[in-house]
């Protein structure tokens, strides 16, 4: 199996939709404009927590060309979660579409709706709003003596810890084996404390989304959702409008990264277009998406570490972590999970294990999903202390790596522990190329030529630092896609897929999955997704779940309808089924006597005799969650005398099992690392005492520009996952993940300061190099 | 609003001298300073009086031992032209994005007065003069007098900038650092120019200026009067501490969403002593 000739799998064929693209002609959310249509805008809170006593919006309603003002008082206001995750979801209810108090600088006040955007954003500024302002808190290890922030109400779904009175959105603690006894057993103890980041996902393509009824008077939203089944449930919940009178659509999609697994748009513009009867758009504007979508979760994590002198291994961990949630709980419980539930099983044989996690409100913006989820905040702190340990034990980091890292036909007991909401599933790892995936990029980086080298240049220090990953493959036992194809006359398919392409390129990988099932070429495949009217279900594109979990219905809806064809052609031969086998679209007897075409078979099916529909439909589940793995090195060049770090080189090597198309997997880690290399070294919010973001823009919040980008190599070190679609894994958001982590390892390596707070800007650095007492 | 794209400097002139515009040259800054909703044009507080377009703002030359720059060069001219000294040539190159640089201008970035903008101190060092004209005047400025504040200006709103000059440095030891965050389209936390004349052991000039530390770029001509003319071997590590101190003072930096106030004065005092140490190094 491991070795199968592939004829479309692992070619990098053209994107689909490629062409479409770049001349213009393919439409994002906000491309689109419908006669008659209305124009949203938001009035913000200036305020991290206040009550609103007072809302006049007589002036605003008065301009000429405004149609709706809407405040709290004129919205439904059930609870409910933006987060866009399957039923019931992991995350509180805990969220209004308006609600009388405002918990963060950002938080809505107003909806207002008129015939153009600038009318709107004029008039907002009428609406006259008398705040009482609350006592705020904008510090996590403060949260719980904190003025409560979650409305009175407000719940969990599932049976977890929820203590809103404490601010305490989500808590866990588990343990393996006993881990003070371990400590005790231990030689040396490692403890540090690490703190990673605000940040946003900056996908190009802000926010949109736009609402219209058809004529069976049925509301149809088109938006920028990576979840558009999610986004007709929660937006059927919250608005009271029956699944069935909704449509949601996903046009092309200029980024997600996670900011977009949200729903808090679609039922903005569902609603004023219930209430005004006409089409409504709202396009948030880059500090709109700044200071009131979603973001990556900053958390604070205290590793502890039992070290073992005689074995070189480590025998007891402790994980505690404190995520701070924002203002409202989307994923507060589950990316927590995950900084865990993705790190821990990592080192598999560590004896004593235990992890404590809580999520807590402040008043500050909201988290959300963010490529990485929990893992990267995990692993920040995870790669940085071995790299601690090996070094006091003596020995070189990969080596220790090498040594500790989970293999095939190993467990970790942390995978049956530690789930999405619930208990997760225990699974054995069945492909892992991760001592190879260290091998090959440890060579790729000059590994041994440049660690411990100090090499310099002026004010200039060189060093080499690496980290270890994995990641998950979609949600096992919760996440599910489904996949419908048909055949038409020409020999053509059909296949229609719940599944989003949010520019990843999964349309074209699902048609290569299919076309290298059915034995025929891409172009046959014509491929139609994320339409809750015409597509089957799937619950959208998050988690690494693409590829595996809606490629995996791809590969079962192929197999069938391949059978399919197999039945008819086997009639029109008149011979056994098993007789004849497929190539490039024709069915051939095994001798090769006789063949008819794809074509052939169509025609005949819808024509001649027992017509029908060659057609199939199917679903999956993920049964497991095989990781991708990945090792990922920088090599950095800090200068001494202003703490600037520069990447100069990065390397990524990775195992995703069988790429289905090499050039998209490498531009998934290529830009999952310029993602994460932003991240470790700019991308960051910064607040004022109140929290509120001073640099909601691209000009003052940096994202890497092409100047930037390091000299990089993308590794691809392929497996067979006999579980995994043609023997395919997830790769799109390990790649984030080992950035921090390495940069930070790199200027230890450089100039001997460890820096255990992200980003790493030069005024981080000096100061570290201050605290550490450093004279350089 | 009705704008004007004249034909000559005169016709500019004529019509600066009877109504008030705003002259734009790449429009770099003024397109972000007045932008309001995408694909609406710029909130200009008067009309446009479009300068890009006249030849009697373009081009740099060289003229009896000074180097001329017109007011309406692009940077990205600047970066590659020959005449221009090295240090300013540094400066320009890591300023903006090519983008920007193509179309950005030198006047532009004097008019703008920006505490981080990034000619102002090579030109300072460089002793620069602003020439302004108008209908019926010339003056002739140094640039550290024509700088007033954070956007403030001596310029009348008859004037054009219509050159700078200065005269061919020809010092020894030069020095230019900026520290941003990212290597494009980043604005200066801080940065460092600095020129020094070394001959026989003496050094015999010595001139600095930072930038983005304090509303307008520093140059402290009393301090460097106490370097200028020592001996080599006077310049110890005493004299070098007592020459940061004496900056001390006089940095005042900000903090704010770029940078910490803590950071930046630290920094630019130790790219000072760098500079020393480098010149004490020959
Ligand atoms: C993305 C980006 C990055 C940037 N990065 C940097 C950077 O790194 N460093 C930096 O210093 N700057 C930077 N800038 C600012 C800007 O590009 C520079 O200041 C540039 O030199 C301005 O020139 P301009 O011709 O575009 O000015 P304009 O926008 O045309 O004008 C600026 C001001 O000068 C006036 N003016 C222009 N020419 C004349 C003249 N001849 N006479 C009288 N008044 C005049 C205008 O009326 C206006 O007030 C950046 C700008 C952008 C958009």
């Amino acid at each position: 199996m491991g070795n199968r000739e592939f004829k479309v799998v692992g070619k990098s064929v053209k994107k689909i939709d490629a062409l479409s693209l770049a001349i213009g002609e393919a439409k994002y959310t906000a491309d689109i404009n419908l006669p008659n249509m209305l124009h949203i805008a938001f009035l913000y809170s200036p305020y991290p927590h206040a009550e609103i006593v007072e809302i006049d919006t007589k002036e605003a309603e008065k301009t000429p060309g405004v149609v709706l003002v809407l405040t709290y008082k004129d919205v439904p206001n059930t609870l409910h979660t933006t987060a866009g995750q399957g039923y019931p979801e992991p995350s509180p209810y805990d969220t209004r579409i308006l609600d009388k108090r405002v918990r963060y600088v950002g938080d809505r006040v107003a909806i207002i709706a008129a015939e153009t955007k600038e009318i709107a954003e004029e008039a907002k500024k009428k609406i006259k709003v008398k705040y009482r302002e609350l006592p705020y808190n904008i510090d996590p290890e403060k949260a719980k003596e904190s003025e409560r922030i979650p409305p009175e109400g407000a719940y969990h779904l599932l049976p977890t810890i929820y203590e809103p009175e404490k601010n305490i959105a989500a808590g866990i603690t588990l343990s393996v084996g006993d881990v003070e006894k371990g400590f005790s057993e231990s030689d040396k103890v490692f403890e540090d404390r690490f703190e990673i980041h605000y940040a946003n996902h900056a996908a190009l393509e802000p926010h949109a989304a736009l609402a219209f009824y058809d004529e069976r008077g049925r509301l149809n939203i088109v938006s920028t959702t990576q979840v558009p089944f999610h986004a007709r449930r929660i937006t059927s919940r919250v608005l009271g409008i029956p699944v069935k009178d909704i449509r949601v659509i996903k046009p092309r999609i200029g980024g997600g990264f996670g900011g977009k697994q949200e729903v808090f748009l679609e039922q903005v513009v569902g609603l004023v277009t219930y209430k005004t009867k006409r089409p409504s758009k709202v396009v948030l504007s880059r500090k709109e998406v700044f200071i009131s979508t979603r973001t990556r979760h900053p958390m604070i994590t205290w590793y502890k570490a039992g070290v073992k002198k005689d074995t070189k291994e480590i025998h007891a961990l402790r994980l505690k972590a404190l995520m701070n949630a924002g203002a409202y709980g989307p994923h507060a419980l589950t990316v927590m999970a995950n900084a865990g539930s993705k790190v821990l099983p990592l080192f598999n044989k560590i004896k004593h294990l235990q992890f404590e996690g809580f999520s807590v409100y402040t008043n500050l913006p909201v988290g959300g999903a963010y490529r990485g989820y929990g893992a990267t905040q995990g692993y920040f702190g995870f790669n940085v202390m071995l790299d601690m340990i090996a070094e006091e034990l003596g020995i070189d980091v990969l080596e220790f790596f090498k040594k500790g890292h989970i293999k095939k036909g190993e467990t970790s007991p942390i995978f049956e522990k530690l789930g999405e909401g619930k208990e997760g599933v225990s699974q054995i790892i069945r492909s892992c190329a991760l001592s190879e995936c260290i091998e090959k990029g440890s060579k790729a980086i000059k590994w041994h030529e440049k660690r411990r080298k100090k090499i310099r240049k002026g004010d200039k220090v060189r060093g080499v630092g690496a980290a270890i990953l994995m990641q998950g493959s979609g949600i096992p036992k919760i996440d599910m896609g489904a996949a419908y194809m048909k055949m038409n006359e020409d020999g053509s398919f059909n296949l229609h897929i719940g599944a989003t392409d949010l520019g990843t390129g999964s349309d074209t990988i699902l048609a290569q999955i299919a076309a290298e099932e059915i034995g025929t070429s891409i172009d046959k495949i014509i491929v139609y997704s994320s339409d809750t009217d015409f597509t089957p279900f799937d619950v959208g594109a998050y988690a690494s779940s693409t590829t595996y979990i809606s490629g995996g219905a791809v590969l079962k809806c192929a197999r069938k309808i391949k059978e399919e064809i197999l039945k008819v052609a086997a009639n029109m031969l008149n011979v056994p089924q098993d007789a004849l086998f497929i190539e490039d679209g024709t069915v051939y007897t095994k001798d090769r006597t006789q063949r008819v075409t794809f074509s052939d078979i169509a025609l005949y099916s819808l024509y001649s005799k027992d017509q029908h529909q060659i057609q199939s439909v199917a679903s999956n589940i993920g049964l497991e969650s095989p990781p991708p793995f990945m090792a990922q090195f920088a090599e950095v060049e800090v200068d001494i005398k202003t703490g600037r770090i520069d990447v100069v080189k990065f390397v990524s090597a990775v195992d995703c099992g069988q790429p289905i198309n090499p050039a998209l997997v490498e531009g998934q880690v290529e830009g999952a690392t310029v993602n994460g290399i932003g991240y470790a070294l700019w991308e960051e919010y910064v607040f004022d005492k109140k929290g509120r973001m001073l640099n909601p823009s691209f000009w003052d919040y940096k994202v890497p520009s092409i100047m930037d980008i390091p000299e990089m190599e993308v590794i691809i070190c392929k497996t067979y996952e006999p579980t995994g679609p043609h023997g395919a894994k997830s790769v799109a958001e390990i790649g984030i993940n080992g950035p921090v982590p390495a940069i930070s390892n790199a200027v230890y390596d450089a100039i001997g300061v460890r820096l255990k707070k992200s980003p790493f800007t030069p005024e981080r650095v000096l100061n570290a190099i201050k605290e550490q007492g450093l004279k350089l | 609003m009705e704008g004007l794209i004249p034909e000559s400097l005169n016709e500019a002139l004529d019509a600066l001298s009877k109504e008030r515009f705003i002259p734009v040259a790449g429009g770099t800054d003024l397109m972000v300073r007045y932008k309001r909703w995408k694909n609406l044009t710029p909130a200009l507080p008067y009309p446009p009086l479009f300068i890009s377009q006249l030849k009697e703002l373009k081009g740099i030359y060289r003229e009896n031992g000074e180097i001329i720059i017109k007011s309406a060069t692009e940077l990205s001219e600047i970066e590659k032209s020959p005449l221009v000294p090295s240090i300013l040539r540094k400066a320009v190159s890591q300023m903006a994005s090519p983008g920007i640089r193509n179309m950005g201008t030198i006047g532009g970035n004097i008019q703008n007065a920006s505490p981080a903008g990034d000619t102002l101190p090579p030109l300072y060092v460089l002793d620069a003069r602003v020439v302004l004209l108008s209908k019926n005047e010339r003056r002739c400025l140094y640039i550290y007098e024509f700088i007033k504040g954070p956007g403030k200006t001596e310029r009348l709103d008859n004037e054009i900038i219509y050159e700078v000059r200065f005269k061919i440095p020809t010092h020894t030891h030069e020095f230019y650092r900026k520290v941003g965050t990212r290597k494009a389209n980043a604005l200066s936390k801080l940065s460092v120019a600095a020129l020094a004349q070394l001959n026989e052991e003496v050094l015999e000039d010595f001139r600095i200026s930072f930038g983005a530390v304090a509303p307008t770029p520093i140059r402290r001509m009393e301090i460097e009067e106490r370097i200028r003319g020592k001996a080599l071997s006077k310049l110890d590590d005493h004299l070098i501490d007592e020459i940061a101190h004496a900056y001390e003072k006089h940095i005042n930096p900000i903090t704010d969403q770029r940078s910490d106030k803590t950071y930046r004065k630290k920094v630019t005092l130790r790219l000072l002593k760098a500079f020393l140490y480098q010149i004490r190094s020959r």
